[in-house]
């Protein structure tokens, strides 16, 4: 049977531990806008797999650092 | 407000603006009982309602551009010149939320203006003349023109 994923993250976090980067820092090193770094962070929104690999990237650290999921 | 939905909002208003605009135009020659006003005229009429449309969401957008330039510079008037361009560019930045909200809108729309065909259709097999199919068409277009926007507004909201 097919089960929901639950996407989280962590970036609100990674961003406190990263010298509190603002979400205006953070989008522009993502490439993306600051509307969707609130929407991601809100959890209203869940990134492709490129933009994942990408926030990763600006907090140097493993996809799975930053996203999980939880089957509901 | 984001800049994505300062720009849907104003191209929304433009559409609004010729909804209303052609609106009084065909009220006042459907009224008018004027009977040399054919087919091709309403076509030429609908076709240049389209070039003034276009020209005007050009010209919107590109002082809507300018004056958000201008408001980024004045707020962040402290910064150097360099500073205040990577904030101009982070603001208009476009991104795959935006993309999808975009898709999700035009599908909307899309449907719409389908419906809007199909009435069309069904006009013309009451018996309606071919002068009201087009109207019917056009309609349809204007108005999931528009409601392509408010449904974008209201994603960009709701997220």
């Amino acid at each position: 049977m097919k089960k929901n994923l639950k996407i989280q993250n962590n970036i609100r976090r990674l961003r406190f531990f990263a010298d509190e980067m603002t979400q205006q820092e953070l989008a522009f090193k993502a490439g993306i806008s600051r509307q969707t770094v609130i929407a991601m962070e809100a959890g209203k929104y869940s990134p492709s797999l490129e933009l994942a690999f990408r926030i990763a990237e600006v907090f140097k650290v493993d996809i799975t650092e930053v996203f999980s999921y939880k089957k509901i | 407000m984001s800049y994505q939905e300062k720009r849907t909002i104003t191209s929304t208003v433009s559409g609004i603006v010729m909804l209303i605009a052609y609106s009084i135009f065909a009220i006042s020659k459907y009224n008018s009982d004027d009977t040399n006003f054919d087919l091709k005229d309403w076509a030429t009429t609908m076709l240049i309602f389209i070039g003034i449309g276009i020209v005007a969401i050009i010209i919107i957008q590109i002082v809507f551009h300018i004056l958000l330039s201008i408001s980024i510079a004045i707020r962040e008037h402290e910064r150097d010149d360099k500073e205040i361009e990577k904030r101009i560019k982070a603001e208009i930045v476009e991104d795959e939320r935006d993309n999808i909200i975009e898709m999700k809108a035009a599908r909307i729309s899309f449907m719409l203006t389908g419906i809007g065909f199909m009435i069309s259709l069904f006009l013309v097999v009451f018996n309606y003349s071919a002068i009201t199919m087009l109207n019917t068409i056009f309609f349809s277009f204007l108005i999931g023109s528009i409601l392509e926007g408010f449904i974008q507004i209201y994603y960009y909201r709701k997220s």
